[in-house]
Order: structure tokens, then sequence, then C-alpha cells
């Protein structure tokens, strides 16, 4: 039998209010991939941080090839071989991809940057990864997939000998994700330890070897996947859940539009976009990872603008009527895709996170925010979604990726606007919370709501939507039915059909 | 599922206390540096703690600790307005004259807050709607209105002579002067809206994060206008006290030194630069502090340039505090 390149035992890390570790022992193989797997907050991140040397442990140790050894910082993990794709990506937006890739270790000459040396290994990693974009983009301009591929990149210049993915693939379609295993394979033959967190079993099954999961803080089983079916894993991570998944229905409940979208153009990212959505339903954007769905979302919110078109919602009780860019947020709630930078206050409160889009509405008639009915609905969505906190008052970015994501959509839930707008919303979430979103969607558009979904999980899609539009280069090519099967769907996104239909 | 809360247990608890104690620590310096100068200042300044004295300085807090709430609501909305004091000067220069000109008392100080008002609007406006930069553009303020302040005056100060306003203004209630009950009354409130109202709510966010703020449908830019707005009212309500205490209105009220005092203030009181955390009574605790700085090296008898440097040297501490805080 092999030995364990790492070994990991009794991590205890403890915070303010909860135990995020419990005597944790963890094991991963060279040339293998560990799964880590656990419900959101069981403490994937925090296990994975502590190798990292973000955070330290209370007790315990880390051994690597046999030897002790010492991780304080996240430059000595660097030194251990350690490599960390982080869950949260910390860019810097302004600076190109070469500097964000290069930015811990700038290859020198002479005490200077060597621009030339910096750019052709970043063009080397690039082509590895399969990216399309050059080194000197702006990482600002890329979208988040893109960066989660810098991310993925950073970590590989190191020549690591072991590589934490910390869910590496939740705004990665499948043709980035294809890549990415591609990548993981040929380091798995180079023999590298690979550290793979994701809520997704079939993932799992399709890149690594073995599985360890954890539950509350706690290792609750480890062992080779052969021997492991992704039911008894969700059994491990979660017990005996009985979350009922609704099924959607074939078509919208109703014809009455509630958004009008017309001729919605801005250069170089949409061209001449036109929909409608209607009550009670839910309309899919679908396609591939840069075909502009996060631009039209972004677009009809007026958060970015537009060179011409018009959006008209269905103010209550009159027609259609168009608004004003910076009026849409009205009647539109969003969801943005990338949660720490355009959706929390990552310093404030869960309470005061989970009130944010509705103060007004918990405003007394001296506009002062009353405190109790804040507290009683913050704590009823928490209640509602599951969320783990240890108090309403604990700060939002120290709660665990998918219980932050969970705080967003309470915060839309409790405002209720009749139009909304969801870019990724279950991104980082466990099985269990991802059924339970997905209810809660079908529910919105039962009680007559008009929700826009755009996700990268095909499944996702057909659990949800009445109808798709599919965009390619920031166009809408083709519309297709609730009804389309997987096939259609792939096609569609990949452009095939299109240039057939013509 | 079922709800599934961590218990904190008894070691969690020390991890706890020693996060608790350091970032306590870093909050409670501000009274720390304070006890301790105030010891130093009991044992080496002999009139120091005569009751004058300190009524004085708390007198003379009353007007920084005014113009510091406002500047909190700028720091806070994540910019900063430098205009202050020279908008503050401007505003009295215009009150004094109404008054000098036989206007009423009323209306005098209507017009200053009006002034100092307008003014604000000025800097929101291109701060928040043409999104320039808040240091240019209260820079640039700062100059207008002290060019202002010199061009209407001819460099002469305006002299502020009224029973009535200095009845109502400088009387005493319950033995306190009434500017020390303006400025303890404007913190309460100050710190009350802030803390409770939709507008303070919507100022700490788009402090912290205004993207999230815009997406969580917050009209950002309205909230930085009135982030600068409420800093101009605040300099405006100054210039009445002010040019009451001084009997005279000149363009001299909002020299140079006085900025660098609002900054110190807000930052001692636990305002941070970087936008999205602290209030006003700490701010106005910090005018406290600053003025007793002032005021016991006046004491001491320590030039006007050396007590320059120590402020300055203070508030590089207390930035430095600060951005231990934010780890
Ligand atoms: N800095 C912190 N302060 C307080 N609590 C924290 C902190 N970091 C993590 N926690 C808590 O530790 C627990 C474990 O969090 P962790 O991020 O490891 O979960 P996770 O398994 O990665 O979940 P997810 O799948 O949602 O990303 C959570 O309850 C979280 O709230
Ligand atoms: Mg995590």
């Amino acid at each position: 039998m092999v030995n364990p390149y790492l070994t990991m035992q009794g991590i205890t890390k403890r915070f303010p209010g909860v135990t995020a570790l419990q005597d944790v022992s963890f094991q991963a193989y060279p040339g293998e991939a560990m799964a880590l797997i656990g419900a959101n907050g069981a403490g994937k991140s925090t296990l994975m941080n502590v190798l990292g040397g973000v955070i330290r442990a209370d007790s315990g140790e880390i051994q690597i090839d046999g030897a002790r050894v010492e991780i304080d910082s996240p430059l000595s993990a660097t030194a251990n071989g350690i490599a960390f794709v982080h869950q949260e990506m910390a860019m810097l937006p302004t600076m190109t991809v070469a500097e964000n890739l290069h930015i811990s270790q700038f290859p020198t000459r002479g005490g200077l940057i060597n621009t030339s040396e910096t750019d052709r290994r970043s063009a080397e990693v690039l082509r590895r990864m399969g990216c399309q974009f050059t080194p000197d983009t702006r990482v600002q301009f890329l979208s988040t997939g893109d960066r989660q591929m810098v991310e993925i990149a950073r970590a590989l210049l190191t020549h690591p000998r072991i590589v934490i993915f910390d869910e590496p693939t939740s705004s990665l379609t499948s043709r980035e994700k294809a890549r990415l295993f591609e990548v993981i394979r040929s380091l798995k033959t180079e023999g590298v330890t690979i550290i793979y967190i994701t809520h997704f079993l079939d993932e799992v099954f399709q890149i690594c070897e073995r599985a360890t999961v954890l539950r509350g803080g706690e290792t609750v089983g480890s062992g080779m996947l052969k021997d492991l079916t992704p039911n008894a894993i969700v059994q491990m991570m979660i017990g005996d859940i009985g979350i009922e998944v609704h099924r959607k229905r074939e078509t919208a409940a109703t014809a009455e539009p509630i958004l009008g979208v017309s001729s919605l153009s801005r250069k170089g990212a949409l061209r001449d976009v036109s929909f409608t959505l209607h009550k009670g339903e839910v309309l899919g954007l679908w396609g591939l990872l840069g075909s502009g769905r996060t631009e039209v979302a972004r677009a009809v919110i007026g958060l970015d603008p537009i060179d011409s078109g018009q959006v008209e919602v269905r103010t209550d009780g009159a027609g259609m009527r168009p608004i004003k860019p910076g009026q849409a947020q009205r009647w539109i709630g969003m969801i943005t895709e990338d949660r720490r930078s355009e959706g929390l206050l990552l310093s404030m409160s869960v309470k005061n996170n989970m009130s944010l889009a509705n103060l007004r509405g918990l405003a007394n008639r001296w506009l002062l925010v009353r405190g109790d009915e804040e507290t009683r609905q913050a704590q009823e969505f928490v209640d509602r979604l599951n969320i783990i906190i240890s108090s309403l008052r604990q700060p939002v970015g120290t709660l665990s990726g998918g219980n932050q994501q969970k705080v967003v959509v309470g915060r839309w839930l409790q405002v209720s606007p009749p139009i909304i707008i969801m870019d990724e919303p279950t991104r980082g979430l466990d099985v269990g919370a991802k059924a339970e979103i997905r209810n809660i969607i079908l529910e919105l558009a039962e009680a007559g709501k008009g929700v826009l979904v755009i996700s990268s999980e095909l499944e996702e899609m057909m659990a949800l939507c009445h109808r798709y539009l599919v965009m390619n280069r920031g166009q809408i090519v083709r519309e297709l039915p609730g009804t389309a099967s997987r096939n259609e769907l792939m096609a569609a996104a990949a452009g095939v059909d299109f240039m057939e239909d013509r | 599922m079922s709800a599934r809360s961590i218990p904190a247990d008894a070691p969690g608890a020390s991890w706890l206390r020693s996060a608790f104690t350091r970032n306590r620590l870093l909050e409670l310096l501000p009274f720390i540096l304070l006890t301790i100068v105030l010891i130093l200042l009991a044992l080496f300044v002999p009139n120091f703690f005569n009751s004058r004295n300190i009524i004085n300085i708390f007198v003379q807090a009353s007007t920084l600790g005014l113009m510091a709430i406002g500047m909190t609501a700028v720091m806070i909305s994540g910019g900063i307005d430098l205009s202050i004091p020279s908008v503050m000067a401007l505003s009295a220069i215009v009150g004094a004259m109404n008054l000098r000109d036989g206007g009423s008392v009323l209306g005098s100080s209507l017009l200053m807050l009006l002034v100092g008002s307008l003014a604000g609007c000025i800097n929101g406006f291109a701060v928040a709607y043409l999104k320039m930069i808040p240091f240019v553009v209260t820079l640039a303020m700062m100059t207008i209105a002290t060019g202002t302040s010199i061009w209407i005056t001819n460099s002469v100060s305006v002299p502020v002579v009224s029973e009535e306003l200095f009845s109502l203004v400088l009387d005493r209630t319950l033995g306190i002067p009434r500017p020390i009950i303006i400025m303890a009354a404007m913190a309460l409130i100050a710190t009350l809206l802030i803390r409770r109202s939709v507008f303070g709510r919507w100022l700490y966010a788009v402090g912290i994060n205004v993207k999230a703020a815009r997406v969580s449908r917050i009209p950002a830019t309205r909230v930085v206008f009135g982030a600068y707005v409420v800093s101009g009212f605040f300099a405006g309500l100054t210039a009445i006290i002010l040019s009451a205490r001084l009997g005279a209105a000149s363009a001299n009220m909002g020299n140079d030194g006085v900025v660098l005092d609002i900054v110190s203030s807000a930052v001692v009181g636990g305002v941070s630069i970087y936008g999205g955390v602290g209030g006003p009574l700490g701010a106005v605790l910090g005018a406290i502090f600053i003025t007793v700085i002032s005021n016991s090296m006046n004491m001491m008898q320590v030039s006007f340039f050396t007590s320059l440097m120590i402020k300055g040297v203070v508030i590089i501490a207390f930035v430095f505090f600060d951005s231990l805080k934010k780890r």
C-alpha cells in the first residue's frame, strides 16, 4: 500500500461561537486526487486554510512525506510545495493576467521584473489550461469563469507537490471543466497530490480516487471511491434528508408579460438583445461562459451602461412601462454571480446584510429602522434557509461560502420584488441546499413572480426553466421550450444547431 | 435538514477572549491614551484641572466636535471633506455681514446654515454625480471658499455684535455653556440617526462596498451626495457658534491647522479613512482628545509649530492602529 504524502492529524480549530474543526484527521496520496466533501459549513475550507497557512489551527500536526512540518503562513505553505486555489477569489482587478499570476514571485533580471520571461511563463501556463485570453488582458475585463482559470493557473506556476482546489468548478461550464480535468489528470501522472473540494458528486467520481467526508467539523468517513456510492456519501454528509424536489410545470403559468427588453446593445458585449419575461415564468439564459448571459442581466438592472435599447416592466396595475436604467432596482432584485464583490458587505453582520435591500420596508414613519422587526425577519430566513451562523451579529465574511450565498438569497426573499434575476443562485451550495433553493425558485414562479435564471449547471437549468434563451457572443441566437432535451441544450450552446437552422 | 448550530464550548471561549481583548484594546486606545495624558497633565501642568480650564477645553472642543461629526458622515461614505473649515469661515462671514447690515439674528444664523449646506451640495454633486475624486473636489472647494472669504472681507474681520446672538449661543443652561450642550445633543442625535436610520445604514453600506450597495437597491449616488450636505450643514452650524464666541468672523477662522484637527479627531475616534467604520460619538471624543493635547501644549508653552508636529505624529499613530484593526 502507498504511504500518504500528506497527513493531517488531530486538527482542531475554534472560532468565536463555533468549533469549525474537531480533532480532524486527513490523509492524501501522491498521484491521486482526494475529494473533500461535506455540507455547507462542515469545515472543508477551514481545514484547507490550515494546510495552506491562511489560518493556524489551535492544535494538531501536519506531516508531508513523513516529515512533520510547521505551516504558519501562505509563504511557508508554498515553500512546502502546497498550492491553494481558493474558493473565494482574490485578484487584483486593475492588473494584467500576467501580473496577477506572478504577483508573489516575479522573475527578475538585475533586480527588475523580467517582463518577457513573465509573459512567456504566463502564456505557457495559459496555453496548458487552454485559455483564450492573452497574458496582458486586465483581470477586470475577464468573466468570473476566466478569473477562476487564472486563479488555477497561478497555483500551477509554483510547480507544487500538493494542489488544493476549493470548489474550482463552481463558475465553470462543461467546456472549461473538461480542460481543468485534463490539467488535474496530467498533474496526477506527475505524482502530484490533489485535494479536491466540491459539492458536485459526479465530478468526484469522475476525477478522484478517494474521498473524505466532513460533517459538523468532524471526519465521519474516508475511503476509496470505488467502494462508495453517491448515496452512501450523501448519507454520510447530511444523514437522511427527505427533501422533496418540486417538479416544474411544462410551461409558464401565464402569458402575461412582466419584463420586456428590446434591442439592448452594448459595444463589445451585447448585440440587439430582445426578450419578454412573463409572470410566473422561470426563463433561463443558457450559453457558454462568456456568451453574454451575465452581461444581459447586468444591463437590464442598470449595473452596466448600455448604448441603446429599452427595458419595460409591468408596474402595479398599469401595463408595461419603460424605465430608466437607474430605476430598475425598484422592481427587479438581483443575485449577482460574485457574492463577495457585488453582493455582501463582508464586515457587516448577517442581520444587516439580510435587511440591506429591505431597509425602506423595515422603516417606521421617522425613517428609523425597526430593530426588532429586522431581527425577526433575519431570523425567519436564517431558519428557512438553514443558514449556519453562531449569531445574527456574526460578520457575514466569516460564514462558510455556501452560507454566504444563502444570505444573498435570503435578502431577496425578504424583499420579494416582482422580478428576480439570479446569476448562479446555487453556486457553492451543498446538494441539500441546492434542492431547497430550486424549490424556492419554483415557488416564486408559482406565486406569480418573473424569474430570470443564469446557471452553468445543465441539471439546474433543466429542473427550473419553462423556456430557454440561448446566447452566443452577446446575442440571443435561439429560443428553446422548457421540454428541450439535454442534447438539444448542449448542442444549442455550442452553436451547432444554430448554423443548420439558418 | 435540521438546524445545525454548533454550541460554543469552554476552550473556544479562551480564543474568543484573546481576540476580544486585542480588538477591544485597539478600540479603547484613545481612552487609555487620554488617561495617560491626563495623569501626566495633573503631574506637570498645575492649573490644568482647574474647573475653568476644563470648561474652556470643552467649549473649544465643541466647535471642533461639530465639524468632526460632519466629517464622520463623509468619511463613513468613503470620502473626505477638506473644505469644512474654510466653508465654515465663509458661512460665518456671510452671516456676520448680514447681521452687520441689519439682518436679524435668526435670519443670519439660517444664512450660515444655508451657505454651509450649499457648499456641501456643490461638493456632493461633484463627487456623487460627476464621480470626481473627493480629495480633489474638496481641496478645490477649500481654496474657493477661502478665496471668496478674503475677497468679500478684504482680509478684514467682520465684527459680530449682538447681545441676542450671544445670549442665544453662549449662555449657560444648568451651569453648562450652550456650545457644549449643542455638541452633546448633536453627537447623540447623529449617533441615533446613523445607527438606526435608513440613511445611516445606507451610508455604511456605500462606504463598505458601493457595488454591493447598488445591487441591493441603495440609491448610492444620493447617499454620497447627502453625506457632503450633512458635512456642509455642520460647517454652517459651527460657524454660528464660533462667530458668536469670537465676536467676529474672518477668513482666518478656517486656517489649515483646523482641517488637520478635524481629521485627527475622526481618526482618533475610530472613524476609518477606508470608509464604513466608526461613528459620530467617537469623533466627538476624538475632538476632546485633540483639544486636550492642543490646550495642554499651549499651557506648557510648547510652540505652535511643535504642537503641529506632535499632532501629526498622533494622526499617523492612529492611522497605524486603524490598519491593525483591519486585519
Ligand atoms: N473567521 C471565522 N470566524 C468565525 N467563524 C468562522 C470563520 N471561518 C469559518 N467559520 C465557521 O466555521 C465553520 C466552517 O466553515 P468552512 O468555511 O470551513 O465551511 P465549508 O465546509 O468550506 O462550507 P462551504 O461548503 O459552504 O464552503 C462555519 O460554521 C463558519 O461559519
Ligand atoms: Mg468552503
